[in-house]
C-alpha cells in the first residue's frame, strides 16, 4: 500500500454515518452492513447541489445584511435594525467584547463561510493539484463554525418573546432576520451536500 | 491483504496496523482525525444522558430570563423564543429556532438513552440501525451552546433598559451545554458501534 492508495481503488467504501470501512459491492445501491445507511463512492451531485446553495445563500447575504431584522417601538419613536446597528448599539453601550462577537458571529462568519466554500467547490471543479491539505482544513474549519452565526437569531428571538411590554417598548422581527437565517441554514447545508473527498481527485 | 482504514475525508486507504487504537492518529494526506483512543464507560454515557435529560426537562420548565421595568415584569422560557417568532407571522424562523433550542436536543437525548439503555444489558433496541442514523443526522442540528451565547447578547442589549434577573432555566441551559458537549465527545460513532460488538462478545 503506497502513499496515494485510495478507497476507491481498493474496492472500499466508507460510511460515512458510522465511518465502517465497507468492501465495495457490485449491487447498484450498496448500504452499511453495520448501520444500513447508503454508501455512496462520492455524494451523488455533490458539486451541483453545493454550487446551487451556495449562490442562493451569496444572494440572499445582500438583504440580510440591508433589510432591518428588528424594530423597536417605544413611546417615542420606532427605530430600525440591522444586523450592523445592531453592533453599532452594543459598541456604544460600552460592551465591545459582546460587539466583536457579534460581529464575528453575523458579518465575518457568514461572508467567511460563502467566499472559503466558493474557492474550496472551484479548486474541486478544477481538480487543481495545488494547496489540497490546506483546502481540506479550511473546508473542515467552515463546517466547524458555520453553527455560530445562528448567534443573532437567538439574540433577536428572545428580545421579541421579553419586549412585548405595550407601555414601555415593542420589539417586532423584520425581513432581514429571515433572509439572515435563511443564508445561516444554507451555507449550512452547503457544507453538508459537498464532498471533501472530491478535493483529491487526481488531475484530469 | 492487511485491515484497512479508510480517510472519511479524503478517501486515502491506510493500514490498521499503522493506526493502532490506543493513539490518536490523523490522516497522511487531508490531516482530518481519523482515530482516536476511546474507551468511555457505556454507564458514564448512560449517566451523562440521564444527566442531560433532567436538565434539558429543567430547561423547558422554568423561565429563562425575567425583566422589571417601571413596575411590569415579563418573563420567557426556552420555548417562547420561538413562539415569539411564530405570533409575529414568522413561522419559518419560529421552526427553525424550534428544531434547533429543542426538538434537536431532545431527539439526541432521547435517541441515545433508548440506544444505550438495552445495549447495557446486552440488548439491542428494536430498530437499532434507524436510530442510530436519525442521531447521526440530528446531532449536528443542535445549536445549545449557539443559542446561550445568543441568551447572553440578548440579556447584555435589555441590561441597558430594563433590570434583567436570569432564571433557573438559563443555569440549566448553561449545565446542558456542557453536558451534551461531553457527551458528544463519549458517544462518538465509532464508540458507539464498538459498543454493540461487545455486546455480542
Amino acid at each position: 500500500m503506497n502513499s496515494t492508495t485510495t478507497g476507491r481503488s481498493l474496492g472500499l467504501l466508507v460510511c460515512l454515518q458510522c465511518h465502517a470501512t465497507v468492501r465495495g459491492l457490485k449491487l447498484s445501491h450498496p448500504r452499511c452492513p453495520r448501520c444500513d445507511a447508503h454508501l455512496f463512492q462520492r455524494k451523488p451531485h455533490s458539486l451541483a447541489l453545493t454550487a446551487a446553495l451556495l449562490l442562493c445563500a451569496a444572494v440572499l447575504y445582500v438583504p440580510a445584511n440591508l433589510l432591518p431584522v428588528m424594530y423597536t417601538r417605544t413611546i417615542f419613536d420606532e427605530e430600525k435594525d440591522t444586523i450592523m446597528s445592531g453592533v453599532l448599539v452594543l459598541l456604544h453601550s460600552g460592551s465591545w467584547p459582546i460587539a466583536v462577537l457579534v460581529f464575528i458571529a453575523s458579518i465575518v462568519v457568514p461572508l467567511l463561510k460563502i467566499i472559503s466554500l466558493s474557492v474550496v467547490l472551484f479548486s474541486a471543479w478544477r481538480r487543481s493539484p495545488r494547496y489540497r491539505t490546506q483546502r481540506s482544513e479550511l473546508y473542515r474549519m467552515v463546517e466547524f463554525i458555520g453553527r455560530w452565526s445562528m448567534l443573532d437569531v437567538y439574540a433577536i428571538s428572545l428580545l421579541v418573546a421579553l419586549v412585548q411590554i405595550r407601555s414601555l417598548a415593542t420589539v417586532a422581527v423584520g425581513w432581514g432576520a429571515l433572509a439572515f437565517g435563511a443564508v445561516v441554514v444554507l451555507t449550512l447545508f452547503a457544507a453538508r451536500t459537498f464532498d471533501e473527498r472530491l478535493l483529491w481527485e487526481p488531475p484530469p | 491483504m492487511p485491515s484497512v482504514i479508510v480517510c472519511p475525508s479524503c478517501d486515502l486507504a491506510h493500514r490498521a496496523d499503522m493506526a493502532p487504537p490506543t493513539t490518536r492518529t490523523l490522516c497522511a494526506r487531508c490531516r482530518a482525525l481519523l482515530q482516536r483512543p476511546e474507551n468511555a464507560n457505556i454507564d458514564t454515557a448512560i449517566g451523562l444522558a440521564a444527566a442531560a435529560l433532567v436538565l434539558f426537562l429543567l430547561s423547558n420548565a422554568y423561565p429563562l430570563v425575567a425583566i422589571h421595568s417601571n413596575g411590569t415584569t415579563r418573563s420567557a422560557r426556552l420555548a417562547g423564543a420561538a413562539l415569539g417568532l411564530y405570533r409575529q407571522g414568522h413561522a419559518g424562523l419560529a421552526l427553525l429556532v424550534f428544531l434547533t433550542t429543542i426538538v434537536g436536543p431532545f431527539l439526541q437525548i432521547a435517541s441515545l438513552l433508548y440506544l444505550l439503555i438495552p445495549l447495557r444489558r446486552k440488548r439491542r433496541a428494536p430498530g437499532q440501525s434507524t436510530i442510530f442514523r436519525l442521531l447521526a443526522q440530528v446531532r449536528p442540528w443542535t445549536f445549545v451552546e449557539v443559542f446561550m451565547l445568543g441568551a447572553v447578547v440578548a440579556l447584555v442589549r435589555l441590561a441597558m433598559f430594563a433590570r434583567v434577573v436570569p432564571g433557573v432555566a438559563l443555569w440549566s441551559c448553561a449545565l446542558l451545554m456542557l453536558t451534551l458537549a461531553a457527551l458528544t465527545s463519549i458517544t462518538s460513532p465509532g464508540q458507539f458501534w464498538r459498543w454493540v460488538e461487545q455486546s455480542r462478545a
